[in-house]
């Protein structure tokens, strides 16, 4: 009933009733942090993030009000997303997640002061495409900010990312 | 099960759906959401779910119908009444539904019927629509039409007609031309798809789609081309021009209007097509109490399709129970994807946004794909498996 969830209606058809993704390629938005909401909706809007499905809709969400939206998004609890995880991949993925944890954190919940989000319970096929597209410098593509991330997936394999995210995703 | 006479008492507030698609659905579910002390009754004669949207995918044999096809159970689960019978009249004074012997109260109903063919703007048409078939409702003539193709002879002629714009899902036919030519491609190579469109062009998606059939030489399309008359004894369709074609295999899309109960309940306009409603909060201009949502209105600026049908049934819900509790109804607008399958595994799509402006929906904007790929093809089994759990679960 929040001036956020009635502006967020048209968001459930990928993202799930409350942000709660039930497929592997929607991410969840249930929890999200509101910085990194905002960033990314900005990021979207400008054409920075390019994405075909997130550019109309984050215009969108900056005609309603980006903070009432990211406000509602943040107050929803994360369920960790229902795709099963290959238990095989999941523990692969934990023995090379070192690399991971300096910038998201033992925990994986991120940090706002580095501009790092939370990757906990994600769906494993949205991590998966996240990381292929930082490697292949099409997430933000020229973005310096974010150039260190993009660094590491160069030297990931690319079979590892199936790895990472399933263990990712498993974290609770 | 209930029967209508279960519905002879109306203890409370009740909101009455008719139609369990993606609209009515969508609709019921959220009303029970926004306010659980709402009865929802929703009539809806099939007994299960079968999504449009994925079913061109069934008569290339890229997916089954099953995996398509839902229950009702979840809309249960939210407390709505489903009830499996056809509502046959509106009473918009007395507010309430005809539903075979009995009648159902209301306090305020939505109307979400989808499409109706005009099978009389073809001549022969009716007669034969056992043989010609549109397989323009996701179920039975899906199957059929798939098994139509499989058995045709290769070298034979497959024959796709397109109606004239406003009908349900813009880029469908072309999706479904996608995948007819992919089919025929891989498993009978000498056989040849041509298909027939009303339209001067391709009148969504046009180079996207016309980029995607440069791979299939086995597709002829002509446009203005205007399909007036089926003769099935000959296998023949002719064309407004006079031009005759003959098919193995034809499949007709027939031209549409609002689903029948809009138009005996006088919800459509002038054109005795589609109906009109207010922007914000989908009530008839015509009738008042009565919602009308998803293909059966005019489109404001919005194309027919599910992803919008259940837009506006989300908004129509929470409208529905603000104006029941006499609350005021804050601005909402609808979004729309429509991903198109161009082969077994690559997709295309077309998203629009929009705002509301002077109480109108009024678009932000239009984007495409730049081009094709498997990564589409990804978030639209993504986009699938959420909007179908939105809808029903
Ligand atoms: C081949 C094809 C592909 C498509 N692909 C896409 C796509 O990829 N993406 C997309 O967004 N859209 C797509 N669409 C469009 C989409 O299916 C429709 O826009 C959508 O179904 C409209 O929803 P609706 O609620 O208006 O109608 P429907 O979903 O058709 O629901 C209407 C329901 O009302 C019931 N009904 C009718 N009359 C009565 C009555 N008197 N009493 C009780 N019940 C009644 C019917 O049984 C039906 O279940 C496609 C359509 C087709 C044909
Ligand atoms: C048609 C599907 C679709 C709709 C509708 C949609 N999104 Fe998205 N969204 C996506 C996809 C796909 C991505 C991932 C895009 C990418 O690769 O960056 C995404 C990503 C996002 C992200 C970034 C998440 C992250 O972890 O970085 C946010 C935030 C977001 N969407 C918010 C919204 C909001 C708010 C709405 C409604 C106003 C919305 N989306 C509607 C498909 C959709
Ligand atoms: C040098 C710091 C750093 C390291 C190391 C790092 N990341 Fe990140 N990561 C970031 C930043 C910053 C972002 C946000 C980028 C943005 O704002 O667009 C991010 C975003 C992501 C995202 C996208 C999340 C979303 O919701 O869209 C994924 C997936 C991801 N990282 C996975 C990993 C994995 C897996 C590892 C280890 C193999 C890793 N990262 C290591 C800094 C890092």
């Amino acid at each position: 009933d929040a001036p956020g969830a009635t502006s967020a209606l048209a968001c459930s058809a990928c993202h799930g009733l409350g942000g709660q993704s039930p497929s592997n390629t929607m991410p969840i938005l249930a929890g999200i942090a509101p910085w990194y909401f905002k960033k990314a909706i900005q990021d979207y809007a400008a054409g920075k993030r390019p994405s075909p499905e997130m550019e109309p809709y984050a215009k969108m969400v900056l005609q309603f009000g980006v903070d009432e939206i990211a406000a509602y998004f943040a107050g929803q609890a994360r369920t960790p997303s229902p795709v099963k995880l290959d238990a095989a991949a999941v523990e692969r993925g934990r023995a090379a997640a070192a690399q991971c944890t300096v910038c998201h954190g033992a925990s994986g919940k991120g940090d706002a002061s580095k501009g790092v989000p939370d990757l906990t319970g994600q769906p494993p096929g949205y991590l998966r495409n996240q990381m292929l597209l930082f490697k292949a410098d099409r997430r933000s593509p020229g973005d310096d900010t974010i150039k260190a991330v993009k660094a590491l997936m160069k030297t990931i394999p690319d079979e590892q990312f199936a790895d990472l995210a399933a263990y990712w995703s498993s974290v609770r | 099960a209930p029967t209508v006479s279960d519905f002879a008492q109306k203890p409370g507030r009740r909101v009455v759906v008719i139609g369990g698609g993606w609209g009515g659905a969508t609709a019921a579910k959220y009303v029970r959401l926004a306010d659980p002390s709402i009865e929802v009754v929703l009539l809806e004669p099939n007994k299960e779910f079968v999504s449009c949207p994925f079913s061109n995918l069934v008569l290339s044999g890229v997916r089954s119908i099953a995996s398509i096809s839902f229950g009702y159970g979840g809309l249960r689960a939210y407390g709505v009444r489903v009830l499996h019978q056809m509502a046959t009249a509106i009473e918009p004074d007395a507010k309430r539904v005809k539903v075979g012997d009995g009648y159902i109260q209301y306090d305020r109903l939505i109307v979400s019927p989808g499409v109706e063919f005009q099978w009389e703007q073809v001549e022969g048409l009716a007669a034969a629509q056992d043989r010609v078939l549109h397989a323009w409702k996701a179920g039975p003539q899906t199957v059929a039409l798939a098994k139509q193709l499989q058995s045709m002879a290769d070298g034979g002629v497959f024959v796709l007609t397109i109606p004239p714009a406003a009908y349900r899902c813009p880029p469908g036919p072309y999706e479904r031309a996608c995948q007819v030519a992919w089919y025929l491609q891989t498993h009978k190579p000498k056989s040849k798809l041509i298909v027939l469109d009303a339209n001067p062009n391709v009148i969504s998606k046009t180079g996207l789609f016309r980029a995607a059939w440069t791979k299939y030489p086995n597709l002829e399309y002509r446009g203005s081309n205007k399909v007036v008359k089926v003769d099935p004894s000959v296998r023949e369709v002719a064309t407004e021009l006079g031009d005759k074609v003959k098919y193995d295999v034809v499949n007709l899309i027939p031209p549409q209007r609002a689903g029948t109960i809009a138009v005996t309940a006088d919800l459509v306009g002038a054109d005795k097509r589609w109906c009109e409603v207010d922007h914000q909060t989908y009530e008839s201009v015509k009738q008042k109490n009565i919602h009308v949502i998803g293909d059966s209105t005019t489109g404001l600026p919005v194309p027919k399709s599910g992803n919008i049908a259940n837009a506006m049934g989300k908004i129509c819900a929470v409208a529905v129970t603000r104006m029941l509790n006499d609350k005021p109804v804050p601005p909402m607008a609808p979004g729309n994807t429509c991903y198109s399958w161009v082969s077994d595994r690559e997709a295309i799509a077309v998203v629009n946004s929009y705002k509301i402006d002077g109480g109108k929906v009024v678009q932000i904007e239009q984007k495409l794909t730049p081009g094709q790929s498997e990564a589409w093809a990804q978030n639209a089994v993504g986009w699938a498996n959420s909007i179908w759990q939105d809808i029903l679960g």
